[in-house]
């Protein structure tokens, strides 16, 4: 079992709120990822459910049972740190047998769970090593084996891939995503690129300012984006965001530039479409929903970004087929996908009704 | 990230820091209890546990003492100058033969001998150097000069012992600015390099200032140990000739043992003892407050 | 060119800055004969008789006793000092207790003059009967040693990464625990650099020395000076020099040996002193 559960939770420091009053529901076997800019109280989050920062409103449960003032141990839960904070002067096994060590654990046992993670994780041949003699995944890995010989209810991972390189974080995230699938515990997984939100997430939880902007599944947070702020944080290279107003019905004006046509609620008054580039395509000019010069593009091999300057509605960043023939200077017509499009109205909340 | 504020040590941690905390209560709590108590009291060494409420007399015997007041100009010119020499020195030291100890560490460890030789000892060894019969120094001034002075004599005692205190102190500066100076990245000497900077103009411009900190430290450390001093002014001159190389530590510990005066030593010991921590609590208050400023 | 001359230098410096021990040591190879004669620094007809004559115990003159001494309370001072400081630095690095109040009174006690507390600690030390004990210089050369451990063992505990006590803590660890099982290991070089040099001022120290003992307890520093007057009549120079020699030995050769963690400490206490 290992469902975890806030209810109002708060957090502040002083007079300085980090978290407010944050509702958070995760079942049992889920993976969730918690998403967002530096400072928005992801960490902090984190380490709340861990118990290593006090939680200053609001209750947390684990598994039903109120875990709010629990010392860390208590909870049962296990995590892994960024800088994977290995005890430098203990050999693989003695990290990861720590835990163990400190539980009393008979210690037969304790080798049999040691070595079994260690083949879980191929680290059997390096369990006599300093961490000072591993390379960065391979520390990695036994931060992770650190927190499986536990056998906790759930897993807490603090930006864990944040000090690879770009190759091995790749391979790292396959790892953890197969990890997740053999053991199945619930999984809470803090970073800030939203990558490894996209494809590790059973459910993705945007945060900003101490409060959860949105939650769902990757797919959903990507298509329909529940306000402007994730609309922009998720899906890379971002969304464009053009100026438009309601003219009449379902004809939306995009600011004189152009116009098409949408369906949405009677009373909704839209101020921004947002389309993502993906969704744009470069057509003659004359047959587009609006029109602009190419200023510039990026070749990024399978495909290509172009940036149109489209007069009032700034400069435009459409994905296009790697060979597109055109030429910096010239006009070009863009069509949008009006079905694949969302609708922001002034205090940039997405207007719902549009699929 | 925010440092951890974990909720349930607070009274672990507090556990842990009890010790040292009882140990300074009674050995340094209790002795200043005793300090204010006395200072206040009239008391001799027959009446050690009924001391006498006598109020402010003894900081008026202090305050009227000649004595007192030669102490406090001594360990003020003492530390002030001891001070300056030590740093002037050991920034010269530091930077002329940093090419030389960078490549040979065991350098500085000959350089280093000195602060490792207890000032008692130094003090006593100069009696040795300096004497009029057996000592080197006379010896070879009259040798190839013909003439020498009386070093510990009126007049001449009081530079002799800056000399002895600048020469078993200047490896100390000496130290710390040569780690100073090894510690400013070889990029900045690069750059200011490109810029055409020749190294008097590097040194003046770039290296001293950015050693600042460390220098402004080494001058207070320095000025504090001199204006304390103890062990080797004692056994080199006592306080003599005539009570002139008296320092306060020296004036405070002849009140109480030669004279039993042990409500005028208690008395300057709370003078001092105030003035310290005064002083030291400014000068903290001013180097977080300059640190916040920086922010 | 230079380099020559700063070679120059470096000779001068070191040969000024060691001469009163480089005089002490080449007066305690001579005999008194040569002595009355010859005051340069050669020695013409090295002997160890002054040597001898030192270790030869008397009733009034002891040097195994004043080495014992000054060997016994140094080791107390260093390793209470050590043992007092740790916690309390790892309380004050990770609880953040007594950070603006116990840790800045501390280290502004290295800066004060010593004596201001001498006198009462005299008195406090007549009444509980430590006067002349090495239990009792013992107390107080721990109180001299303990603003420079503190500053070090803080400094290394702060440079530990707070995820390894967090770590620790999600495996299960008190804080004791993890002050015993994971901070203590690591601030190992801390721990040795503040015994090393905790050793050497408390071999070296003088003033306690001079007021708290008498016969039994007497530091080596304070006895050395016993054999100024040792005959009655003019200071033997031989063996008050071997003597000096034989007591600054002991922190000069651990210095040599151990100047490197030497050196770190004092910028330590530089920085935060």
């Amino acid at each position: 079992m290992g469902t975890i559960s806030l209810k109002k939770a708060g957090k502040r420091y002083g007079a300085v709120e980090i978290i407010r009053e944050l509702d958070l529901e995760i079942a049992d076997g889920e993976f969730v990822v918690i998403v967002g800019p530096s400072g928005c109280g992801k960490s902090t989050l984190l380490r709340m459910i861990a118990g290593l920062e006090a939680t200053t409103d609001g209750q947390i449960l684990i598994d039903g049972r109120d875990v709010t003032s629990a010392s860390p141990v208590d909870r049962q839960l296990a995590m892994v740190f960024q800088s994977y904070a290995l005890y430098p002067h203990m050999t693989v096994r003695q990290n990861m047998g720590f835990g163990l060590r400190l539980a009393k654990v008979p210690s037969a046992t304790a080798r049999a769970k040691i070595e079994a993670a260690a083949e879980t994780l191929k680290l059997t041949p390096l369990l006599d090593r300093y961490p000072k003699e591993l390379s960065g995944g391979q520390r990695q890995r036994v931060a992770i084996g650190r927190a499986i010989v536990r056998e906790p209810v759930g897993f807490l991972f603090d930006e864990p891939l944040s000090n690879l390189d770009a190759a091995l974080r790749v391979d790292m995230r396959l790892e953890i995503a197969k990890l997740h699938r053999t053991l199945g515990a619930t999984m809470i997984y803090v970073t800030h690129d939203q990558v490894e939100a996209m494809t590790l997430a059973d459910r993705i939880v945007v945060m900003k300012d101490g409060r959860i902007m949105q939650q769902g599944r990757p797919r959903d947070l990507y298509e329909r984006p529940a306000n402007l702020f994730v609309a922009q944080f998720i899906g890379s290279p971002k969304m464009n965001l053009l100026p438009c107003r309601r003219d009449q019905g379902d004809r939306l004006d995009l600011s004189g530039e152009g116009n098409l046509t949408l369906a949405m609620p009677g009373m909704a008054a839209p101020e921004q479409l947002g389309a993502r580039p993906e969704h744009l395509a470069l057509v003659a000019p004359e047959s587009g929903h609006c029109r602009g010069v190419v200023e510039a593009s990026e070749y990024l091999g399978g495909n290509m970004s172009v940036f149109v300057r489209a007069g009032r509605l700034g400069l435009i960043n459409v994905s296009a087929p790697a060979d597109t023939p055109f030429r910096v200077g010239e006009a070009v017509g863009i069509r949008i996908d009006e079905s694949r499009s969302s609708l922001f109205d002034g205090a940039g909340a997405a207007i719902g009704a549009h699929p | 990230m925010t440092i951890a504020r974990p909720q349930t040590n607070a009274p672990e941690f507090r556990l842990l820091a009890t010790p040292l905390v009882l140990f300074l209560l009674v050995f340094l709590g209790f002795p200043a209890l005793v300090n204010l108590i006395y200072s206040v009291s009239e008391v001799t060494f027959e009446t050690l546990r009924q001391p006498r409420f006598t109020g402010l007399a003894n900081f008026l015997s202090v305050w009227s003492d000649a004595a007192f007041w030669q102490a406090s100009w001594f360990s003020l010119r003492f530390g002030l100058l001891t001070a300056v020499l030590e740093c002037l020195l050991g920034l010269f030291l530091a930077i002329f033969l940093s090419p030389l100890i960078e490549r040979r560490s065991w350098l500085m460890a000959i350089l280093m001998l000195p602060l490792m030789v207890a000032p008692a000892l130094v003090g006593l060894m100069y009696r040795l150097v300096l004497h009029e019969f057996v000592g080197p120094v006379p010896y070879y001034l009259w040798t190839y000069f013909g003439a020498s002075i009386s070093f510990l004599g009126p007049g001449s005692a009081f530079w002799t012992l800056v000399v002895v205190e600048t020469l078993q102190w200047t490896p100390f500066t000496l130290l710390l600015f040569y780690m100073a100076y090894q510690a400013i990245p070889s990029e900045i000497a690069e750059a200011s390099a490109m810029d055409g900077a020749r190294s008097l103009q590097r040194l003046w411009f770039i290296e001293l200032p950015m050693m600042g900190p460390t220098i402004a430290a080494a001058l207070l450390i320095r000025f504090i140990d001199g204006f304390r001093v103890f062990d080797n002014v004692y056994v080199l001159t006592g306080s003599g000739p005539g009570g002139s190389t008296a320092s306060l530590s020296i004036y405070i510990y002849e009140a109480f043992f030669k004279q039993g005066a042990i409500g005028k030593a208690v008395a300057a010991s709370v003078v001092l003892f105030v003035a310290s921590f005064a002083v030291l609590y400014g000068l903290n208050a001013l180097a977080s407050r300059r640190k916040g400023a920086k922010r | 060119m230079i380099t020559i001359l700063r070679w120059f230098v470096f000779a001068v410096a070191a040969i000024a800055l060691n001469f009163p021990v480089l005089v002490t040591l080449s007066t305690s190879f001579k005999s008194a004969r040569e002595l009355s004669g010859n005051p340069g620094l050669w020695v013409q007809a090295p002997t160890f008789e002054n040597y001898r004559t030192v270790f030869e115990v008397s009733d009034r003159l002891n040097i195994f006793l004043y080495l014992f001494n000054s060997l016994t309370v140094a080791l107390m001072g260093t390793v209470l000092a050590v043992a007092l400081a740790l916690p309390a630095a790892y309380a004050i690095a990770r609880g953040r207790i007594g950070e603006r109040t116990l840790l800045p009174f501390i280290v502004n006690l290295r800066a004060v003059p010593l004596i201001i507390f001498a006198i009462p600690l005299y008195m406090m030390f007549q009444w509980l009967a430590l006067l002349d004990t090495r239990l009792g210089l013992g107390l107080i050369l721990t109180i001299v040693n303990l603003p420079l451990a503190l500053v070090i063992l803080v400094n290394a505990i702060r440079d530990l990464p707070a995820e390894l006590d967090e770590a620790a803590l999600m495996d299960g660890a008190n804080r004791t625990q993890i002050l015993i099982k994971v901070v203590t290991p690591l601030c190992r070089p801390a721990i040795v650099t503040s015994l090393i040099f905790g050793f050497i001022t408390a071999w070296n120290e003088f003033l306690f020395g001079l007021m708290l003992t008498t016969s039994k307890a007497v530091p080596v520093t304070v006895g050395a000076s016993f054999f100024f007057a040792a005959s009655g009549g003019g200071v033997q120079w031989g063996v008050a020099s071997a003597v000096m020699i034989v007591g600054a030995l002991p922190p000069m050769l651990l210095g040599l040996v151990m100047y490197r963690q030497i050196s770190g400490s004092m910028t330590a206490g530089a920085v935060k002193g």
